[in-house]
């Protein structure tokens, strides 16, 4: 009961924590760099609307992999919608809205499947196994481990149960989930302990090396 | 010379300090490169691309090095930055001093830095794989920022260093030629101008004021003479208040290869650049047909001069030469360059620089039969000279340079079945014309100045059509010219051979 309180009570506030307060101290690291010498490569978008265009068409049809690496793409695309989906499923249940179950279902299942899938082809090439260290496989195993226990525990299909658990949370009271749950939970934990010293924090370096490094500023 | 990494050699065992320890020395030059404070010039996409690179290959399957050369694991983009990852996490990270073999962290040895050291001379930092990365890291900004690294401790290639930026700061420019030598190859262009085109062309140097004063790759003087020939011509008939400059002034060439390999030797050769234009009082310097003096005196600057110390515009001759040509200033008949012409891409002047329309516009006022490489414009494959490749030659780097970079380019020029290749940049032209003769290909380069040049229509021809220079913006030098001529002789003639150096001294 003690280590199911630390799990379920005290680390999601830790995790919290780390995972925010690293990953806002990181994109504050990165703001205040000194402004490096133009180093922009051509075209460009360069109004706001186009490079808006350009960042969600990147992000939800990952195309920079589709038009160059295809091996990689539908796996990843997968994957990335994968994790969408179950952030989507956290926001809304949160929220309370009822039958989410499919996006987290769904989420779940497209995760491992993406996760699983990358670390196939990772690992079938000589060549990308030849630029893959372990870190690159425990990432995956992370993504995994979180879609396996939330679909096997039936975490995802219990929408109700997660509201549940972040209205205690947010009111500091926890309500500890069933005693199955803490798997999902403990991996979602260790996920946000990571993030903010890995590469997963990658969707926040992108804003960076695209809008402040390959963008530039100078429209011609 | 002992192998080091592959067959070739970028660094003499002399450059390379191959008996001396340097592991020391590195591993502090590169916790310097990491502190934001002391790399103000490229912290922040360094970091980003050691930090946030994710593995998926992209970068290698666009890299003409890589797929050139049969997809060698050795030229595999993230090998080489992981080279220097590896050190990164090991000595510069908690998670590589905690955990090495998970994230990959190895520790650096001297036989390690030998292969760095000439792997980062593998990469022209063409920045294709930039480009098309999910996540926008860099290899080529990673090669340069280890190249920085091995500066700092005294290991450069001579031919950048100590033969380049230095010879540079120090003789005015990175040939070593004086002013006398200087003045006397202008003369000789100008006669050679009378003989091959029948009139007279005046190349004004050192002129005070002068609207415009341009400024080639000292190079090109001895080994692209037709484009600085070219470059005159086109001057004179447009009627421009212009000029070239010699060492007195100061720096008379535009090259600046420390923007291959040293911020440092970047920003000496700048400052003393914009001092040089400054006490001419130019208006416009022009950038002569080179691809990374352009990407240094347009963009790299901009953040490290200030801008009311530079008080003059920067133009690329390309950018001159669409706007006269789109405002009738100078007027060219393509049918004088009839030959089909196939441009290639300067990465330093397309992907980097942005120019990419301009040439295409020029040339199809200037030649009959445009036609295109495949790819091209921004996924334009680099030719192998950039970085300062092209006059890099020592042990085997020549045949480096042809067998991967270059055997792209020979398929690209055949399958276009042109007979010019049309060049916008010094270390293109050295490349391509190396190629040509590696490859034995029936075709010949040019430079854009050359071909726009050879299509002037001047004098007469002009004032049949009522056209007269005063109404086409002509000047005085230009009204002096009365004479009309056949220009098919030059046209065919072959690039000149030789090196630029060599070439040069023979000259001097």
């Amino acid at each position: 009961m003690g280590l199911w309180f630390v799990i379920g009570g005290i680390l999601p506030y830790l995790a919290l924590l780390v995972g925010v307060g690293g990953l806002i101290s990181r994109i504050l690291r990165w703001a205040r760099a000194p402004q490096h010498l133009h180093w922009e490569l051509f075209p460009y978008p360069s109004t706001p609307a186009g490079q808006t265009g350009e960042l969600l068409a990147e992000v939800f049809t990952l195309r920079s992999l589709y038009s160059y690496n295809l091996r990689f793409w539908l796996p990843s695309l997968t994957m990335h919608y994968g994790i969408y989906l179950v952030i989507l499923w956290m926001g809304l249940s949160a929220l309370g809205v009822r039958d989410t179950a499919v996006a987290g279902a769904a989420g779940g299942v497209l995760a491992v499947a993406g996760a699983a899938a990358l670390v196939v082809i990772r690992a079938a090439r000589r060549e990308t196994r030849q630029i893959t260290a372990p870190v690159e496989y425990l990432n995956l195993a992370l993504v995994m481990a979180i879609g396996l226990s939330g679909l096997i525990t039936g975490w995802f299909l219990q929408p109700e149960a997660f509201r549940r658990y972040v209205i205690g949370l947010a009111s500091f009271s926890p309500v500890l989930p069933a005693a199955e749950q803490l798997a999902p939970i403990l991996f979602l934990e260790v996920f946000l302990l990571y993030l903010p010293f890995s590469r997963m924090a990658h969707f926040a370096a992108k804003y960076f090396t695209y809008h402040k490094v390959k963008w530039g500023e100078m429209a011609r | 010379m002992r192998k080091v990494f592959d067959d070739y050699r970028a660094l003499s065992d002399q450059a390379i300090q191959a008996r001396s320890p340097r592991r020391a020395a590195f591993l502090e030059a590169m916790g310097k490169s990491l502190r934001s404070g002391e790399n103000r010039a490229f912290w922040l996409p360094y970091v980003l691309s050691l930090d946030m690179c994710m593995k998926c290959g992209t970068c290698a399957e666009v890299c003409p090095l890589y797929l050139s050369s049969g997809r060698n694991a050795l030229y595999h983009p993230v090998y080489r930055s992981d080279m220097l990852r590896k050190v990164y996490r090991r000595y510069f990270t908690l998670s590589g001093k905690l955990f090495p073999k998970v994230v990959g962290a190895e520790d650096l040895t001297e036989e390690k830095l030998d292969a760095m050291a000439e792997n980062f001379y593998r990469c022209t930092v063409c920045r294709r794989c930039a480009y098309v990365c999910p996540v926008a890291i860099d290899n080529g900004l990673l090669a340069r920022e280890g190249r920085k690294i091995f500066d700092a401790i005294g290991i450069a290639p001579d031919e950048l260093k100590e033969k380049g930026t230095r010879l540079q700061l120090e003789a005015g420019n990175a040939t070593g030629v004086k002013t006398p030598a200087f003045r006397d190859m202008v003369e000789f262009m100008e006669e050679d101008l009378q003989d091959t085109r029948g009139y007279q062309v005046q190349i004004p140097v050192d002129k005070k004021g002068a609207e415009y004063l341009v400024m080639h790759n000292t190079g090109d003087y001895p080994a692209f003479s037709e484009t600085v020939m070219g470059a005159a011509e086109i001057f004179q008939a447009a009627g421009a208040d212009w000029t070239v400059n010699s060492p007195d002034t100061g720096i008379n060439d535009v090259v600046n290869y420390g923007v291959f390999f040293s911020d440092t030797e970047f920003e000496k050769v700048a400052r003393a650049q914009v001092r040089t234009v400054r006490e001419l009082g130019a208006r416009v310097l022009v950038i002569g047909e080179c691809g990374h003096a352009f990407e240094a005196m347009k963009y790299l600057i901009q953040r490290l001069i200030p801008a009311e110390e530079r008080p003059f515009e920067v133009k690329s001759i390309l950018e001159v030469y669409d706007e006269w040509i789109r405002e009738g200033r100078i007027e060219l008949d393509p049918a004088k360059n009839p030959e089909p012409v196939v441009y290639h891409d300067s990465c330093k002047a397309g992907r980097l620089g942005g120019l990419y329309e301009e040439p295409r516009r020029i040339l199809k006022s200037a030649c009959l039969d445009l036609r295109e490489m495949t790819p091209n414009r921004e996924l334009s494959y680099c030719c192998g000279g950039g970085s300062g490749f092209a006059i890099m030659s020592k042990g085997d780097f020549l045949k480096f340079r042809m067998e991967t970079y270059g055997k792209i380019k020979e398929e690209q020029i055949r399958q276009t079945g042109a007979g010019v290749v049309a060049l916008a940049c010094s270390n293109c032209k050295g490349q391509f014309r190396d190629i040509i003769n590696y490859y034995h290909l029936p075709v010949r380069i040019a430079g854009i100045s050359e071909l726009v040049a050879n299509a002037l229509v001047r004098g007469r021809d002009r004032r049949s059509e009522g056209i007269t220079f005063a109404q086409a913006g002509g000047g005085s030098a230009a009204r002096e010219v009365r004479e009309d001529h056949d220009h098919r002789g030059v046209v065919a003639s072959p690039a000149r051979e030789g090196d630029p150096r060599p070439g040069f001294q023979e000259r001097a």
